[in-house]
């Protein structure tokens, strides 16, 4: 057979794909898989979560299995793995697997238990606080990129000062005053509402001057929020409000937005300029489904990494305000607090400082390395060749 | 008014606002018919404002630092300028739609391209997800991508360039738009793709009885495509005509100087003639005729005043009265 023969014989044809038939995922997984530390990082976050979830049944409702705060006295500080002594407790005292797996506290509970119910802890708080944060950051974020260039007008100011104005009015008891001020606003708020571009063009000139653009609003409160020292803003807020842990995760979640929002920014500055955005808009695409049907999907890789970094940095601060005592309150176990009621017998029973050290060390850890790997992948500049 | 003219720009002025305050002219009084069904070309080199006023027809000027001073755009006898954002959706991707440049960047990277050239019907068309589908299968087979069932999961990377455009023209044609706009789409492609792309373009625009705005500054193409040429120079319109008659009986220096730095098979061997100085900054352009400082021709009344387009009859019109008189005179 001549070479041009098997040429022919061998040729696709024209319309074969050029590209492999591998999807995103596929392709993601096989860079992901080279790097092992972010693989193993990814399984401990698997374990991490089941564990959570498992905690949260085994050890919540009217009789748990695993009972997190009940309290044997008789059976205080047992080091891990001890067999309990049955002759002094009760039958519903025992522990459920006929030993202590983690040893007990200086009040004689499971230190399992805890840790189990505390695991589910430091999942809702990471979770729900970067969820907090990150729907804040793509926000903010969005706007500055996207509407960063547009400026605020002196009657936007105007307003703004009027509507505040005349809430600090009625809060402090000038209603007439107050109420006139609302309304006034409200009124020009309607009206910039439904007046179309031209007629608000026919304002008098002063009130349109142009002062700074929506982007130098967002990203310079972005830098004043950076400004303050977190966990100190965090301690003055949480000291203020009453302890629970909604309001850990909340106020975690307000004060951790602005890596999110510069990351987002970043990211629609140069989507922005994207063809495949002026296209969208040459097909009549709106402006809100370009933001969030077109940009955010090419947006949410760095958005992802920096979210999964965050997990693991909010569950290290919860720890922190409960190893202080500002966290969540008392009964409920947290890594934190058993860390914290720990170390005063540190030298009596290790166990209790040192497991609940060790597990925030290695889910943070896992957290990172997590993240880290997701970097790699989803940014094609760090890949290694 | 001519119930055959779609679109009819009239003295069209884009400026851009620099951060120092001065206007950088782009489109400077921008005049151009395109009747229904017809091809027009667009050519100039580089900045001259094709795309600008390509751009200011879909509205499409990012306001600021753009500025639409002055002009109207008439679409079937409707002014586009003042329309609003919600109206002007309603008419971009559904009667006038655009293919852009560069077809290795203008799909979006995270959707299959199914999912892409059914957008624009979804918003423009009310129908099921079944026949948006039937739809898109269809456009595909029109703009010739083989096994177009399949390839509606691809995502853009698993196509080539020429297939990644005939995309973006399916995407375009979505609707059946009266006009298409199409930006150079096939500076990006290698020359046997561009040749493909531009017998499709005539073969889609005689099936869906649409006209074609296209620009380029690739005078082969011009020859190729068009029915009608206008030759952009510095924000303005120097010349415009039938397409025999711009590549014949060239009247604008300009024109002829862009005609004969086109390499022929006579000119073998010989150096290749090139205009001698570069395009004037759009913010700082020379008063009178903007292309005197490069103009063989150039007399003391081009640096002085504005040149006004003459008629050469049959529609053929330049902006070089120095010629118009010279060649009146000699006849």
């Amino acid at each position: 057979m001549t070479p041009q023969a098997s040429y022919q014989s061998e040729a696709q044809p024209l319309d074969a794909p050029l590209a492999p038939q591998k999807s995103r995922w596929e392709e993601f997984w096989l860079l992901f898989k080279r790097n092992r530390l972010a693989v193993a990082g990814m399984v401990i976050f698997a374990l991490f979560f089941i564990t959570a979830i498992g905690g949260l049944l085994l050890t919540s409702g009217v009789d748990p299995v695993l009972d997190p705060s009940l309290v044997r006295l008789q059976e205080k500080m047992q080091p891990p793995l001890t067999q309990p002594n049955l002759d002094s407790l009760s039958p519903g005292q025992a522990p459920y697997l006929g030993t202590y797996l983690l040893g007990t506290d200086e009040l004689g509970r499971d230190v399992f238990a805890r840790m189990l119910q505390g695991a589910w802890v430091s999942l809702t708080v990471g979770f729900v606080a970067v969820g907090i944060s990150v729907l804040i950051g793509i926000f903010l974020g969005g706007i500055a990129g996207y509407y960063g260039q547009n400026h605020i007008r002196l009657d936007h100011l105007l307003l703004t000062g009027t509507l505040i104005g005349g809430a600090v009015m009625i809060a402090v008891g000038r209603i007439t005053w107050g109420s006139g001020l609302l309304v006034f606003g409200s009124a020009y708020l309607l009206f910039l509402f439904f007046q179309s571009q031209r007629q608000i063009e026919s304002l008098p000139p002063s009130i349109q001057i142009r002062t700074f653009t929506i982007d130098t609003l967002i990203m310079r409160l972005v830098d004043i929020m950076l400004c303050f020292p977190t966990f100190f803003l965090i301690l003055t807020v949480v000291a203020l409000l009453p302890a629970s842990i909604y309001n850990i995760m909340v106020v975690i979640g307000l004060t951790s937005w602005m890596g999110t929002t510069r990351f987002v920014r970043a990211e629609f500055l140069s989507l922005r300029e994207q063809d495949f955005v002026a296209a969208a808009r040459a097909l009549g695409v709106g402006d809100l489904r370009i933001i969030f049907r077109h940009m955010m999907p090419n947006a949410v890789a760095p958005v992802l990494v920096s979210a999964t970094i965050g997990i693991a940095s909010a569950i290290l601060t919860e720890a922190g305000l409960s190893f202080l005592g500002f966290g969540v309150p008392p009964p409920h176990a947290t890594w934190g607090n058993i860390l914290s009621d720990g170390q005063n017998y540190i030298f009596d029973a290790p166990w209790l400082t040192f497991i609940p050290g060790i597990a925030i060390l290695i889910v943070v850890l896992a957290f990172n390395l997590f993240g880290e790997g997701l970097r790699e992948v989803l940014n094609p500049k760090l890949r290694e060749r | 008014m001519n119930k055959n003219i779609l679109l009819s720009v009239d003295d069209l002025k884009v400026y851009f606002r620099g951060a120092d305050g001065r206007a950088s002219k782009a489109v400077d009084g921008v005049s151009y018919d395109i009747r229904r069904e017809e091809t027009v070309c667009l050519v100039g080199e580089s900045g001259c404002g094709k795309t600008v006023s390509a751009l200011s027809i879909l509205g499409l000027i990012p306001q600021p630092p753009g500025e639409i001073v002055g002009g109207r755009i008439l679409f079937d006898g409707r002014d586009l300028l003042p329309l609003t954002d919600e109206e002007m959706q309603r008419i971009r991707g559904n009667r006038v739609a655009m293919v852009f440049q560069e077809p290795l960047t203008s799909l979006n990277p995270v959707f299959k391209i199914g999912d892409q050239i059914a957008e624009s019907i979804r918003i423009h068309r009310k129908i099921d997800a079944d026949a948006q589908r039937q739809r898109c299968i269809q456009l595909l087979e029109d703009v010739g991508i083989a096994s177009a069932e399949e390839r509606l999961n691809a995502y853009p990377h698993q196509l080539s360039g020429g297939q990644r455009q005939r995309v973006m023209i399916a995407m375009a044609l979505s609707c059946n738009p009266e006009l298409v706009i199409a930006d150079e789409p096939t500076t990006a492609l290698d020359v046997t793709v561009q040749a493909q792309i531009l017998k499709l373009f005539k073969v889609l625009q005689q099936k869906h009885n649409m006209a074609v705005l296209y620009i380029t500054h690739d005078l082969g193409v011009v020859s190729a495509v068009a029915d009608r040429v206008y030759v952009m120079y510095a924000g303005i319109i120097v010349e415009q005509g039938q397409t025999a008659q711009i590549f014949r009986e060239p009247q604008h220096p300009y024109t002829r100087g862009l005609l004969s730095s086109l390499p022929t098979r006579s000119k073998r061997g010989q150096r290749l003639y090139s205009i001698a100085g570069s395009v004037p900054d759009p913010a700082h352009k020379p008063v009178g005729c903007p292309f005197h400082p490069r103009c063989p021709h150039a007399v003391q009344t081009c640096r002085e005043r504005f040149p006004k387009m003459c008629d050469y009859g049959k529609g053929h019109l330049a902006r070089c009265p120095v010629l118009y008189t010279n060649r009146n005179e000699t006849a």
